[in-house]
């Protein structure tokens, strides 16, 4: 739009301003609010229509359009509840594996990156531990299916080491949810060092130096200058490390594998939730789905500020 | 409080396969309570020579010790030693009081309330009472300049090392913050390492100075001595401001020629020369009288090109030849008293007096007459 015309802020009522702005607007303007509204509903509606189809009954289903919401007789919460009976005790499960998984290899990482950036040690060996950190990054899910069940069933027989874990009581399948803390741990720990590489980079040498010089050792500086200064990139690791292993399946699939099973993570039971032989039960797929999100959207929600100030960084 | 002896420090860096020595056999001693100034252009290798004492750099060869001590492979933490540094480095997330106390919380175990009164008296000489609580960012980058200086007092330690503290100030602050950091150090009594590329705080602020190009020491002695007997043309060059004026001379009997003039010496001067032929004189502008007419082979006639009013004096600039052309012509630069009326393209007379005058070997600079100081006194005592 034109800069031409000096802006004034009279004309108070929103109808005059909102029709001066109309007046102003050129074709281009029109053309680029168009294609604006377009995009934003290519995105939106997929969801809309997943939310909408979630509060249907089956006949309305079929009789509306997916987009379209359901008439005062189609609409039911029955899904939800289902939805929420099934997955509750898996996303218990999830809970269970996934909030250390996170905690775990975001502060690995951090104090891995502060060891790689911060500390005087030869270049050449940090080079090579560098270097061998970033390969861990491309190594795909799938490579390491089948190792990784051997590791665990072959090589570390941990249900026989957890014993005594299992005469409390607790059940012997949540072997699997141990399984699953380390694993992702270990995936997740190059991503992590890299990220917080990145951003002790940027951190004042002078500083470091200034706090050296105080007297503080490389552990010292660590506890009190280094991590108090992470936050931002605590939130960023944390809300991607958190949604990667939430919605992670492969691993699952391979380590706990049964949705019976008293340890299937939510993930697991929520790939059969609504499916049977009568056909697919769109509705309670729908609710489970966004049932199961719901964490990843509250972890975005509540480290959002920090988020945005850690990827500015 | 400590002396601090640095012998034969030199310091390289590995560039690839090339070795780039920043420091270059600097040999230098520290009296206790001395205040000493390393100054020199950007590059120089001060910083460098700092960071050694420090701790920061490892010194290639060359031994440092702090009161007798060798520390060269003591750890910073160590050698009991304070710094500032040019972007102040505060913690960011720690309030004043905080970031002051940090230095004793670390290396010492005085209790809470002790390390408190520390810092609250520190801070109350330093007049930042009122900011303690406060965080760094909100501070102005004066009061963040205190805040540094506090951290380093607050520890008590056995040598201070500056590295250019002041010059992210505006002018103003920092020719009040040289006078109040002078203070200071008198009344503290530490030895005190002070790092600057400014001639101006070299000058006013040191016991004695150091000079420092190309990562070899130049000369070290008191700010008067290495500004009045310079021991090379880099050293009177570099300090002074104007700086002073050089002229590539020959020697022919008792006359210095140059392109566009010369100049008689008298007998003493020429024994100071020896047997060297080329020769670069050197004169300070401020020693540059115009005079009425010419009446000398010491005074020249001379045409102004340009004149830059400074309100108490004026820099004039003047060339031998009227119709020379400005850009390459040999300039004379002058300073006059601020109340003597010249102006572009004014015939002058000026006179370059024979007992203000310097003269180095052109091949290797050292100084071979310098005007002595005490000369250089008795002409204040006459004006």
């Amino acid at each position: 739009m034109s800069d031409s015309e000096p802006r004034t802020d009279g004309g108070a009522t929103t109808i005059g301003r909102l029709r001066r702005n109309l007046d102003r607007m050129t074709v281009e303007g029109a053309g680029l609010y168009v294609v604006l509204v377009f995009a934003a509903a290519f995105y939106l509606v997929p969801i809309e229509s997943g939310l909408v189809t979630s509060f249907k009954t089956g006949t309305a289903i079929i009789q509306t359009a997916p987009f379209a919401p359901p008439g005062p007789s189609g609409l039911t919460f029955e899904k939800w509840q289902t939805a929420i009976d099934t997955l509750l005790r898996g996303m218990g499960n999830s809970l269970l594996y996934a909030v250390p998984a996170t905690v775990i290899s975001a502060f690995v990482g951090s104090i891995t990156a502060y060891g790689l950036t911060i500390p005087t040690w030869k270049k050449s060996y940090k080079a090579v531990v560098l270097m061998l950190i970033i390969a861990g990054i491309f190594i795909p899910y799938q490579a390491v299916l089948v190792p990784l069940t051997q590791f665990w069933s072959q090589w570390a027989q941990l249900d026989q080491v957890l014993s005594f874990v299992w005469a409390l009581g607790i059940d012997d399948d949540y072997v699997g949810i141990v399984e699953l803390v380390i694993t992702h741990v270990a995936y997740g720990i190059p991503i992590c060092t890299l990220l917080f590489r990145t951003y002790y980079k940027t951190m004042s040498d002078e500083m470091i130096e200034s706090a050296r010089l105080d007297g503080a050792t490389l552990r010292r500086v660590y506890r009190r200058i280094v991590l108090p200064l992470s936050g931002p990139m605590f939130a960023v690791v944390l809300i991607y490390q958190f949604t990667q292993i939430w919605n992670d399946l492969l691993f699952t699939l391979v380590i706990v594998s049964t949705e019976s099973s008293p340890a299937a993570p939510v993930v697991l039971i929520l790939a059969g939730l609504g499916s049977s032989l009568e056909g697919q039960d769109f509705a309670l797929r729908m609710a489970g789905a966004f049932f199961a999100a719901l964490p990843t959207l509250a972890v975005y929600i509540f480290f959002g500020e920090e988020f945005a100030e850690g990827v500015a960084a | 409080m400590a002396t601090l002896e640095l012998d034969s420090i030199t310091k390289t860096f590995q560039d690839g396969d090339e070795e780039i020595v920043a420091v270059d056999d600097v040999s230098l001693s520290i009296d206790d309570g001395e205040f000493l100034v390393v100054v020199g252009p950007s590059g120089c290798g001060k910083s460098t020579t700092l960071r050694m004492v420090a701790g920061l750099e490892t010194i290639t060869s060359g031994t440092l010790s702090i009161d007798n001590r060798v520390v060269n492979h003591v750890k910073s933490q160590d050698r009991d030693i304070a710094m500032v540094f040019q972007s102040y480095a505060l913690y960011p997330h720690m309030s004043v009081r905080q970031n002051m106390s940090f230095g004793l919380e670390e290396s010492t175990d005085l209790p809470d309330d002790e390390i408190n009164r520390m810092v609250s008296e520190t801070g109350e000489m330093l007049g930042i009472s009122d900011l303690l609580d406060r965080k760094p960012s909100d501070l102005s980058g004066g009061q963040q300049q205190r805040v540094a200086l506090g951290r380093a007092i607050v520890r008590d330690p056995e040598v201070f090392l500056m590295d250019e503290p002041l010059s992210n100030l505006d002018a103003k602050l920092r020719a009040e913050m040289r006078t109040e950091l002078q203070r200071l150090q008198n009344d503290l009594g530490v030895t005190t390492v002070y790092v600057t590329h400014d001639q101006t705080e070299a000058m006013t602020m040191g016991d004695r100075i150091a000079i420092l190009d190309g990562g070899e020491l130049q000369q070290i002695a008191s700010p008067l001595k290495c500004y009045h007997e310079p021991a090379n043309q880099f050293v009177a060059s570099f300090l002074g401001e104007p700086s002073m004026n050089f002229f590539d001379v020959a020697l022919d009997g008792d006359r210095l020629v140059g392109d566009v003039f010369e100049y008689p010496i008298d007998d003493e001067v020429r024994a100071d020369l020896g047997e060297a032929t080329d020769l670069v004189l050197g004169i300070r502008p401020e020693a540059i009288k115009l005079v009425e007419s010419k009446s000398d082979a010491h005074e020249f006639e001379m045409t102004v090109d340009v004149v830059e009013p400074m309100g108490d004096e004026n820099t004039v600039y003047l060339h031998f030849d009227p119709d020379a052309d400005p850009e390459s012509a040999e300039t004379l630069v002058a300073t006059i008293d601020g109340f003597t009326r010249v102006s572009e393209g004014d015939s002058v007379v000026a006179r370059i007096p024979q007992d203000a005058i310097h003269i180095f070997d052109g091949l290797t600079g050292e100084a071979l007459h310098n005007r002595s100081m005490e000369d250089a006194a008795d002409q204040v005592d006459l004006a």
